[in-house]
């Protein structure tokens, strides 16, 4: 794992976020609570799987035995499936407040059971996201505080006192890998934005934040800007299509564009009022690249990328909402991943439960 | 037959099994009352302690969970952690905006809360009513992830972006979440749960009134300056003209001085967030000085120095600004 500038430690996770597989088997999770991403190697040396659908009843109480709490206690917080192995990972929280830990859990494809994955003393590299102004940053001298507020900091030769103010986060929705590239995207607790951050891997120390700004058109007159919901790289990751907050699907390049690029995505279909897009997965059907969309208020949409690619951007107000779109009457899906070729899985609430379901890419 | 109890062992919480066989497999499970089928056992650490067993979850016993201890898959007992009380101690300090009137396009609420406080509540403890009671169905964005600062006393609320936004589909078929003429207020019930897992002290609440759209950039060069004469204390005024978003007013203004340092001083936003505040720490000195705003800098309605939340193409007026860059006002001039 040196070739990827892992090194042994212990990642100092505080909040399970958004989770992903990059090369080699390491699993990027994000936290955002400390605002940082973290590579880390699992471990997981399992058998090359085969094309076999798995399925787990009721994974919200089987997680709540195996952490020793009540299911309302645990927050599963995304959902990866290994490279090769295809074991199944959950970044978990359990607990609230202050009693909240941060938790992956491996489910094996074999037996179906479940372990916590041991952060202790593994390969690990890690990358800050936060947007916060640095601490040399000479804004923050506006804040100097009176008398004995705030804290003492140290820049440089300086030792100034500082009264800390609301800092800004970024909270991460959902991450790829491609390419040697992580590509990261979030929601500020401030600023109405979209962005989309490129991540070169290994992190490294000469680390360029690559920044997109992401604007779409509503029937050729409304252009905006909103924050990334979920999204998959398209077309062997020379664009992305991403779902957002304000519920279009929207497909922009990424070749040729550099830092701080703003870029206008074509907007090819929306999903509807009172809905929001929870999360987006690629696979293939017949030979052809498919999208499923799991979604808040109603079934799973099925688009053709190839309906995608033929789509022009939608410009009537009144008129089609896009590219022609299948919806299967599957509810309650609220997080999806490629399991492997055959099959796509879901984790959906039903009957007060949770459940992990394999989707037949041929039937769907 | 195997006894159980609640021990400490190496400074840790444990299940004491009293009188083992060697070897003997203890298994430790929360007791779940609507699920059926085997569950897996907690995890944890199963260590000998003279004739004793002890097991050590990984993530520690929950206050008031009942867990079931097995001995060679034999129910050896079942043991409850106490409940113990939790005193509310933590209030809602503010809701922002604290304008009285928001506009039918409020893009963003603030929450402060006077302690850390605990995720996962925001969802249900977090509403929007009208002036009879009734619930603003849909009118909130409901993240998966909540919008917190970094000390876990801010949650930033917004309301759903896809009703606001015109040309969009739920704008099309639901319209706005607010109504003009039509007040609202935004409730924070007592269920919101702190760091500790208390309560709230109180419900707390803000009433708006709701007007017209705001759907301008934020132009600076439209701000009524009061600038201090040199040699003074004397703040620097600027009024905004309408209420601009409180988080990014506390970073996205900047005093710097002749040779363009910041200047060290003391910054205040004023009523309804209409304007804002700078009182140096030393007296002004000589030349000249700015007033640097971040573009980024928004209205609480989304709208930027830079753009407008949904810009109309069709509008010259709507044309964004330069990307990226500052803008800067300066005095004297």
């Amino acid at each position: 794992m040196s070739e990827y500038g892992l090194r042994v430690g212990t990642p100092g996770v505080r909040a399970a976020g958004p989770i992903t597989f990059g090369p080699a088997g390491i699993l990027f999770l994000a936290d955002n609570v400390t605002a940082k991403v973290f590579a880390l190697d699992v471990g997981d040396a399992g058998p090359a799987a085969g094309a076999e659908p798995f399925d787990l009843d009721n994974v919200d109480a089987r997680l709540a035995s195996l952490l020793g709490c009540a299911p309302d206690d645990v927050a599963i917080r995304d959902l990866a499936v290994h490279p090769t192995s295809h074991n199944v990972y959950l970044s978990v929280q359990r607990g609230h407040g202050d009693a909240g830990v941060p938790v992956l859990v491996r489910i094996d494809l074999l037996d179906g059971s479940l372990s916590d994955v041991d952060l202790r003393d593994v390969p690990m590299a890690e990358v800050t996201i936060a947007d916060a102004p640095a601490w040399e940053d000479e804004r923050l001298d506006t804040t100097l505080p009176q008398g004995d507020e705030g804290e003492e900091l140290k820049v440089g030769e300086r030792t100034i006192r500082i009264l800390r103010r609301p800092i800004r986060t970024s909270t991460v929705t959902d991450m790829a890998y491609v390419d040697g590239y992580l590509l990261v995207a979030g929601l500020s607790n401030e600023e109405f934005s979209s962005k989309l951050r490129r991540i070169p891997f290994p992190f490294g120390d000469g680390l360029v934040d690559n920044n997109l700004e992401i604007f779409h058109v509503s029937h050729g007159q409304w252009e905006t800007a909103a924050p990334i919901r979920a999204f998959v790289p398209y077309d062997a990751g020379r664009s992305v299509l991403a779902t957002y907050a304000c519920t279009p699907v929207v497909h922009f390049p990424l070749t040729g564009l550099t830092s701080g690029t703003k870029t206008v995505g074509r907007t090819v279909a929306e999903l509807g009022a009172m809905n929001q897009p929870l999360d987006m997965v690629a696979f293939t059907q017949a030979g052809q690249e498919h999208l499923l969309i799991a979604n808040s208020n109603h079934g799973l949409v099925k688009i053709a990328c190839s309906d995608i690619d033929v789509q022009e951007p939608l410009t009537e107000p009144r008129g089609p909402i896009g590219v022609p779109r299948e919806t299967e009457d599957l509810r309650g899906v609220t997080r999806l991943a490629n399991l492997n070729g055959s099959h796509v899985l879901a984790l959906q609430a039903e009957g007060g439960h949770q459940h992990l379901r394999s989707l037949k890419t041929a039937s769907l | 037959m195997a006894a159980v109890c609640w021990s400490r062992v190496r400074g840790e919480d444990c299940v004491r099994v009293t009188g083992p066989r060697v070897g003997a497999e203890v298994r430790v499970r929360p007791r779940l009352t609507d699920v059926v089928g085997e569950m897996p056992s907690m995890a944890g650490e199963v260590i000998r302690d003279g004739g004793d067993v002890c097991f050590v979850p990984r993530f520690g016993f929950v206050d008031g969970m009942s867990y079931a201890i097995t001995v060679d898959g034999v129910d050896a007992g079942v043991l409850s952690r106490p409940r113990p009380s939790r005193r509310a101690t933590t209030d809602v300090v503010e809701i922002r905006p604290s304008a009285r009137r928001v506009p039918r396009n409020l893009l963003r609420v603030y929450v402060r809360f006077s302690a850390p406080m605990s995720e996962g509540y925001a969802a249900r403890h977090v509403r929007l009513l009208d002036d009879t009671g009734g619930v603003l169905t849909g009118a909130l964005f409901p993240t998966e992830q909540e919008l917190w600062d970094g000390d876990r006393v801010r949650l930033t609320v917004l309301l759903d972006p896809a009703r606001i936004k015109r040309g969009l589909a739920p704008h099309r078929e639901a319209g706005y979440p607010l109504r003009p003429g039509e007040a609202f207020r935004v409730v924070v019930d007592e269920g919101f749960r702190d760091a500790g897992g208390a309560a709230l002290r109180a419900a707390a609440e803000r009433r708006y009134d709701v007007g017209d759209d705001e759907r301008r950039r934020v132009d600076p060069t439209a701000w009524a300056l009061h600038t201090p004469r040199r040699g003074t204390v004397a703040p620097l005024g600027v009024g905004f003209g309408r209420p601009l978003d409180h988080g990014l007013l506390a970073r996205c203004l900047t005093v710097t001085g002749p040779e363009g340092q910041g200047v060290d001083g003391r910054a205040e936003t004023g009523p309804e967030e209409r304007s804002w505040r700078f009182t140096p720490r030393s007296p002004w000195a000589p030349g000249v000085h700015r007033l640097v705003v971040d573009p980024v800098l928004e209205d609480v309605a989304g709208n930027s120095v830079r753009r407008v939340i949904d810009r109309d193409l069709t509008r010259v007026e709507d044309d964004p600004a330069e990307p990226g860059r500052d803008v800067s006002l300066s005095w004297p001039a």
